[in-house]
């Protein structure tokens, strides 16, 4: 099925680089919002608009794919996706695309290196979640949260090393029947990641890819005095200010993913429940504001800062420091911020 | 604005002088001309203003209305199956102030100025843009 988009493409600007002699490239943005649910925005550099309108589509027919093998809630004439896997719990095995194999196997891997903060296998939880949270949002005088024993009733349906993966066969078996996979905090960072490498081979080396605010850098930017890192703000929590971002950070090649209260929430009683759910409570996390990530692999950023905000300050702390070009950056409840130790370097003075 | 102050000062100058003497030929000729560049720095200036900085909505990719930013203005969005949204324009800043989306995250967003700066209602696929605006320093958000 191929379908055509419209991809609104803006000429932002004309640029000359000098440096690399008489050659002219030109600054183009063009958005779309039809992946992922949420808005993906292109920035980027091209001599021409019609280079550029290729480029987008060429990112937006790969991040459609992923869009439609990482979905757990709708089916696709063709196309086992994760949605297929959830059905077949208990049933059988599905065969599915190498996309979906890659994206589970470095899921675990994410869940390992965060000490089971990121479980692609708590679905059976976060329905719950997802369920009273939709309702709450459609009808509000009648939201309500999940009952705790609604909750840890799920909690033993959540065991990642249930899923089988078998490589050879290319096929994934949840053998819980109630195991249901949710990749939400992982999969669009990592869609984002395989995208931005896989449209830099085809030529595009300096440009940008926002899915839903998940940021990955391709290179630098240009202007007047020549290449330039892209200044990638990180989004004030408190939405009401004028200030909308808190920091400015100068990203080259690098990914920048914030998680926070503010994204996706509902209202029960006055009090305002967020979607990132700590594994342990079962509740929405109630530590921190936001949690910002940056490092090269847009996949890992996202599933860091899920994971870390889950965490008290000084597990993650501990986390971060123990990886090589990754930091992180806290807004707590009180409004302080805190760093990871090289965190500050990013920052646009 | 040193234009329209120009003026202001040209006007004066002759209704000043006609009343107790004719216009010397001089006169008329300078006035002449101050008047002119002043009237078509003016036009470029509200030529540049239409052009320069416009708030562009779009329904489903589609262009639904262009409006200037320097102009404070109130636009309902509605479409035919009863969705709408409401845009306020105020002194060079755009927000959304009421919408009947189920997450209201539109209307929570940000006050929009600088170019390319966009506020987007998923469920209602309604994008507000700000072209040609002041230049942000920033390209993109984290969020």
């Amino acid at each position: 099925m191929k379908k055509v988009v419209t991809i609104f493409t803006v000429l932002a600007m004309i640029i000359n680089i000098t440096a690399c002699g008489p050659k002219t490239e030109q600054r183009f943005e063009s958005s779309f919002l039809e992946l992922f649910d949420t808005v993906t925005t292109i920035v980027g550099y091209a001599p021409d608009e019609k280079t550029f309108t290729d480029y987008s589509q060429l990112i937006y027919n790969r991040l459609e794919e992923y869009h439609q093998l990482y979905d757990i809630y709708n089916d696709y004439d063709g196309v086992n996706n994760i949605k297929t896997i959830n059905d077949n719990a208990g049933i059988k095995p599905v065969k599915v695309n190498q996309k979906i194999i890659d994206l589970l196997e470095f899921s675990i891997q994410m869940d390992q290196m965060t000490n089971d903060n990121v479980n692609v296998a708590f679905g059976a939880v976060l329905s719950i979640w997802h369920d009273y949270r939709t309702k709450g949002i459609d009808d509000p005088i009648s939201a309500k949260l999940p009952s705790m024993n609604e909750l840890q009733g799920m909690v033993k349906h959540t065991d990642i090393s249930k899923v089988k993966i078998d490589k050879e066969a290319s096929t994934v078996y949840l053998e819980d029947p109630l195991m249901r996979l949710d990749v939400g905090a992982i999969a669009k960072g990592y869609a984002t990641e395989m995208t931005a490498k896989y449209i830099e081979e085809q030529g595009f080396t300096n440009g940008m890819i926002s899915v839903g605010g998940n940021v990955r850098t391709i290179g630098t930017k240009f202007d007047e005095a020549g290449t330039k890192p892209w200044s990638v703000g990180i989004q004030n929590p408190d939405q009401e200010s004028a200030q909308t971002t808190v920091h400015i950070l100068q990203l080259e090649d690098m990914s920048l993913v914030t998680s926070g209260v503010y994204e996706r929430y509902y209202t029960v009683d006055g009090k305002r429940y967020h979607h990132i759910i700590d594994p342990e409570t079962l509740m929405p996390s109630e530590l921190f504001q936001s949690v910002s990530i940056v490092c090269k692999d847009s996949g890992m950023a996202d599933a860091l800062s899920t994971s870390i905000f889950n965490m008290t300050l000084e597990e993650g702390k501990n986390l971060i420091e123990s990886l090589e070009d990754t930091e992180a950056f806290w807004i707590l409840n009180d409004g302080t911020y805190e760093y990871s130790s090289g965190f500050e370097a990013y920052i646009r003075k | 604005m040193m234009e329209p102050m120009n003026i202001v000062r040209v006007l004066k100058h002759i209704s000043g002088s006609s009343g107790c003497k004719m216009l010397k030929r001089n006169d008329v000729i300078m006035t002449g001309i101050v008047l002119l560049i002043a009237l078509v720095s003016l036009g470029f200036f509200f030529l540049n203003k239409k052009e320069g900085s416009a708030v562009v909505i779009t329904v489903n990719g589609k262009i639904y209305q262009q409006i200037e930013l320097e102009q404070n203005n109130t636009i309902k969005i509605e479409q035919e199956n009863g969705d709408y949204n409401e845009v306020v324009i105020q002194d060079g800043y755009v927000w959304m102030t009421d919408a009947d989306c189920p997450d209201k995250l539109c209307v929570k967003h940000n006050k929009i100025h600088y170019n390319h700066e966009t506020i987007v209602c998923l469920p209602h696929k309604v994008v507000v843009e700000i072209i040609g605006g002041e230049e942000n320093t920033v390209d993109i958000i984290a969020k």
